[in-house]
């Protein structure tokens, strides 16, 4: 268009100009990106209106919820022993749960990380072993590990832990691709061998990074332990399940807000450590910072330091840094024998299920009982229906919280602050905690687990929102206020295009993950495909228990696909 | 310190390895390529044994890549590579690490574990020729230990040994580089530019104490270097690379200052080709 305007009267085949340059034509992969958010949007609104999630179904209930009050109080507390004991079996069972995760996935991480790796054959196995673990829901190995090894602890230590590779694996791999690889090769120029240098250059520089991702995964398994309470693993878990499938109220009530005060002292204790070992600066603030001062005294002579009969110290003086680090060693020492006697895990249980294992396989040839069209594919549609819901509803919500939570759009700061504050309880709540009341409030069915995980979503998306309007490119904002544009317009036409490549991301990853979550919640009750993994379950339909895992895993693999593909195209 | 000296093993194993040959290092028609780009042309150096071979030029013109060569962290395209007798193209995995034992080699960016104490640092060193692997300092020998605090001393830094790399100065943390070669007890020390990241007072401590070192050890010392005032103050033999050939090779002492920057003038102007042989030759160096 404005080579056209620029020069009007050329003939157009004698000119020496260079030739028009043409129109460019629209990227195929972005345009099919576009399609896929519309489609996902559409299908969120789609959704919506099937499942009948309206103010109607939402606050016509109120009478419910006041029913609810009176039901769920006062509050019927277990006795404290019995608290404390089922406190310790869950934190107990997350604990050896993480513990083995990043066990496992170390050395999966180191085939699988490019710098590390021994060949493109270890390469693509330990990638696919990610792949799969982070595929399979935490749920769906807990099924399968219960046909093996039954009730008890185990089988929640396996289904989280094997489920934990899929994060922790990915995390730990990408983490030695961006290590200096300086290191390594001055150990191998020394003439160390590949383990030498892995092991003497490579873990060194990734503790940090192990222990951090250790703790964010341990906050995320506790969770997920009180979802597996509905499958047998023992803990919290289970006996809130049990007292919410004998309806009582009081009792269940009172054990959702132990799981949630729990989740959150869990998550502070962890960030905190978290953020004293991943920025060593932020640490001298601390009572670390007060040891670490009183390191510096140090010695002022080049001499080396001796021990008292006079021969030269080759180990470490027991300086505060190395009281910590055996300290940090020996409280995790403490913690691994005390959970492992607080899981109560019943070792015989282990030949036992290895010997069950392939008989168990034959019983997993998948079938559908032929009702596939009349029952599952029905189930489907709703997981996933609930999945688009939720992810739409929490997007829209997040768009106004988000942008009220930005300090540079938000009218006044205690307004910013006030909507910062509900972004952090919001994703302090868990799901399930969420889902569990408002299934108690609003009866069985799709719309309470809609609205559990677009409250969850809400949070992420109003964070993400928020956090990204504030580090945006003010300079573009600052360019069209100076033009006369108001605060709407700015917003629109330039905070909301240079957010909008990250969002794409989010928004996909989101409902990848909502799909993922809606399964779970309809194992308490929020319908879907949840419903019947679990009725098939305890029917020992086992040929239809694994047609359904495997729809699942397709459905959550398409999705992760989709979701590759437009992170790539994005980026 | 002067009582480590005394009981330091390498001034015993220097008279064993006495003899030039014992020490030397040939290459012969050495080419090297790295997809399209010829990083070494036809290179042919035997560099002189037990003496300090410094290698100037500017970055890109190959002298990272030939130092690579002499260990076998990179093989030749073609042409030979003779290192204390072994030929590194040839040579199997287990052949090559032997070889790598007797050869020590610093870097620009010194290459320590930073979160690792200085002590367990220098043992890295030593890994070629203890076996299996190790993590943490316990894990070595009292033996290995007591070495490295030797060395330490040697480049005067025993009194850091128990702090962390990352608490040390960019010419502190190039010395404990040095005593973790040290520890190999090598015949041969490889330097890839081991001043280029320090300031001016740092770069003459380093670089005085690599010539104080090799003149100890009689080491083959091989420096690349793209300063040629310490070029002329520190080395026995000057050669130089431009675009990956050699364009001189002559003993220090009968060179000016004023020829030795001939190495650079000639290339006042860098083509464009070189700057793109540069980048990609620094991709791949960092990609293997």
């Amino acid at each position: 268009m404005t080579a056209t305007m620029e020069r009007p009267a050329q003939p157009p085949r004698t000119s020496v100009l260079p030739p028009v340059p043409k129109r460019p034509v629209p990227n195929p992969h972005v345009v099919a990106v576009w399609g896929i958010m519309i489609m996902l949007l559409g299908g969120g609104a789609w959704s919506l209106w099937e499942l009948e999630v309206t103010p109607a179904n939402v606050f016509g209930h109120f009478d419910n919820a006041a029913r609810f009050i009176e039901r769920a109080f006062p509050l019927n507390w277990p006795p404290l022993s019995e608290l404390l004991a089922m406190t310790a079996e869950t934190l107990g069972i997350v604990f050896l749960a993480t513990g083995f995760s990043v066990f496992v996935s170390t050395p999966i991480a180191i085939m699988a990380a490019a710098s590390t790796t021994s060949g493109r054959f270890s390469w693509t196995v330990s990638r696919l072993v990610i792949i799969f673990c982070r595929a399979v829901p935490d749920l769906v190995f807990a099924i399968i590990l219960f046909r093996l090894f039954g009730l008890g602890a185990l089988t929640g230590i396996l289904a989280m832990g094997i489920s934990s590779i899929g994060m922790i694996g990915k995390l730990y791999a990408d983490a030695i691709e961006e290590l200096d690889r300086g290191p390594s090769e001055a150990v191998e120029a020394a003439g160390g061998g590949r383990w030498q240098w892995i092991l003497s250059t490579v873990i060194p520089q990734l503790i940090p990074q192990m222990i951090a991702t250790g703790l964010h995964r341990y906050d995320i398994n506790l969770r997920t332990s009180v979802i597996l309470g509905y499958v047998g693993v023992p803990g919290i878990g289970y006996y809130l399940s049990g007292a919410l499938e004998t309806m009582q109220w009081q009792r269940g009530m009172a054990l959702a807000l132990w799981v949630l005060m729990l989740c959150i002292v869990v998550e502070l204790i962890s960030m905190g450590i978290r953020a004293a070992i991943m920025s060593p600066s932020s640490g001298d603030r601390s009572f670390l910072g007060l040891i670490k001062a009183a390191d510096r005294s140090g010695w002022a002579t080049h001499e080396p330091v001796r021990t008292r009969s006079g021969a030269v110290r080759v180990s470490p003086p027991w300086t505060g840094a190395r009281w910590m680090r055996f300290g940090g060693i020996g409280i995790l020492v403490v913690l691994l024998v005390a959970s492992l006697i607080a899981s109560n895990i019943r070792w015989e249980q282990i030949p036992r299920g290895v010997e069950r294992f392939i008989p168990t396989i034959s019983e997993f040839i998948p079938g559908t009982q032929g009702r596939f069209v009349d029952y599952w594919l029905p189930a489907l549609i709703e997981t996933v229906q609930m999945g688009l819901a939720a992810t739409l509803l929490g997007l829209v919500l997040a768009l106004p919280v988000g942008a009220m939570a930005a300090r540079n759009v938000a009218p006044t700061p205690t307004v910013a602050l006030c909507f910062r504050i509900f972004i952090v309880v919001n994703r302090a709540i868990p799901e399930l905690i969420l889902a569990i009341v408002l299934l108690v409030i609003l009866g069985f069915g799709p719309v309470p687990g809609v609205l559990a995980l677009a409250f969850g979503t809400t949070g992420l998306f109003s964070k993400l929102f928020a956090d990204s309007i504030e580090e945006t490119d003010v300079r573009v904002q600052n360019a069209l206020r100076a033009g006369g544009a108001t605060r709407i317009q700015v917003f629109f036409g330039s905070t909301l295009r240079q957010v909008a490549p990250a969002m794409v991301a989010h928004i996909m990853y989101q409902v990848d993950n909502n799909v993922r979550n809606s399964t779970l919640l309809g194992i308490v009750g929020a319908g879907g495909i949840g419903y019947w993994l679990m009725q098939t379950q305890a029917q020992l339909a086992y040929d239809v228990l694994s047609f359904l895992i495997l729809s699942v895993l397709l459905i959550v693999i398409v999705l992760e696909a989709i979701a590759v593909y437009i992170r790539n195209v994005i980026r | 310190m002067a009582q480590y000296m005394t009981t330091h093993g390498m001034a015993a194993k220097g008279v064993a390895f006495s003899a030039p040959e014992e020490r030397s290092i040939q290459l012969r028609n050495v080419t090297k390529r790295f997809g399209g780009v010829t990083a070494l042309n036809g290179i042919n150096i035997d560099f002189a044994p037990q003496k300090i071979n410094v290698l100037l030029g500017l970055s890109g013109s190959g002298k990272s890549t030939l130092l690579r060569q002499i260990n076998g962290l990179h093989k030749p395209t073609s042409g030979e590579v003779i290192t204390l007798g072994t030929d590194v193209h040839t040579a199997g995995a287990g052949r090559l690490r032997k070889l790598r034992r007797n050869v020590g080699m610093i870097f620009q960016h010194f290459h320590l574990v930073e979160s690792m104490s200085v002590l367990e640092n220098v043992c890295t060193g030593k890994l070629g020729s203890l076996g299996g692997p190790r993590l943490g300092l316990f894990s070595y020998p009292r033996a290995v230990k007591e070495q490295a605090m030797e060395q330490l001393a040697r480049v005067g830094l025993a009194d850091k040994a128990f702090q962390r790399a990352d608490a040390l100065s960019g010419g502190q943390m190039q010395r404990v580089a040095i005593a973790r070669a040290l520890i190999q007890e090598p015949r041969v020390l490889l330097a890839d530019e081991p001043v280029a990241a320090l300031d001016p007072v740092s770069s003459a401590t380093v670089m005085t104490l690599i010539g104080n070192i090799a003149k100890e050890d009689n080491l083959t010392v091989v420096c690349s270097l793209h300063q040629v005032e310490l070029a002329l103050e520190f080395s026995d033999r000057i050669i130089g690379l431009r675009g990956g050939e050699l364009v001189m090779d002559r003993e220090s002492h009968s060179l000016s200052l004023k020829e030795a920057h001939e190495i650079y003038e000639a290339v006042a102007v860098v083509s464009e080709t070189e700057l793109a042989q540069e980048t990609s030759e620094l991709a791949a160096v960092h990609q293997s």
